[in-house]
């Protein structure tokens, strides 16, 4: 059984940010090597002005209160959080490419590259998750 | 029942309190005990399956006032 973990972020929306980086955090506390690959959506994850204002899915703004009470960490929190504890994020090229986004607009430390890029690392991974 | 160190993680909702209890586990030695308090009720099975896999021994379990008590013995 290998440590690894590697997850496929391609969805933009809070709720699917939650799920990424929950999983990561969790498996980066639990001494797992973990990679996240951001494709499409998933970019604004790791996008410091986007990953503030992520948005909730239609009609359900109201939980906007439970996040708050539950004391939820913020979205950007997490992400640093996730890089403290050694989680590798790697931006996709092609979509950055494609959106006109240079890495200058992301948090410091990611690593650009392609597909296999990405696919390298999960190869041997026990634990591959794509939100 | 004795404790090393004291982590108190309540009023934090998952993933945090595995996050802090990672962090604290590894200024102890092997051997010690750490002591956590939380009110995520996602802990119970969170930092049972957290212990077993990291090789740590789950030694104590207590629940007061809506406040769940955990001793880990660090592997």
């Amino acid at each position: 059984m290998t440590n690894k973990v590697a997850i496929i972020a391609s969805n933009g929306g809070l709720f699917d940010a939650y799920k990424v980086f929950n999983i990561a955090t969790a498996a980066a506390a639990t001494d797992q090597e973990v990679s996240i690959f951001f494709t499409f959506e998933g970019l604004n994850f790791i996008h410091k002005e986007a990953n503030g204002q992520l948005p909730m899915p239609d009609g359900k703004e109201h939980f906007a209160e439970g996040f708050k009470k539950a004391n939820v960490p913020s979205i950007p929190e997490l992400v640093t959080m996730a890089q403290e504890m050694g989680v590798k994020f790697i931006g996709c090229q092609m979509t950055m490419d494609v959106m006109g986004l240079e890495k200058e607009a992301f948090v410091d430390s990611i690593e650009v590259g392609g597909a296999v890029t990405f696919l390298e690392f999960a190869k041997d991974a026990d634990v591959t998750l794509t939100f | 029942m004795n404790s090393d160190k004291v982590l108190d993680a309540k009023g934090l909702a998952c993933p945090m309190p595995i996050v802090k209890t990672r962090k604290a586990m590894n200024d102890l030695q092997t051997g010690q005990v750490l002591e956590i308090h939380v009110t995520d009720k996602g802990a119970k099975a969170d930092l049972a399956a957290w212990s077993r896999s990291g090789g740590h021994e789950l030694v104590e379990t207590a629940e007061e006032n809506d406040i769940l008590k955990f001793w880990i013995r660090k592997g």
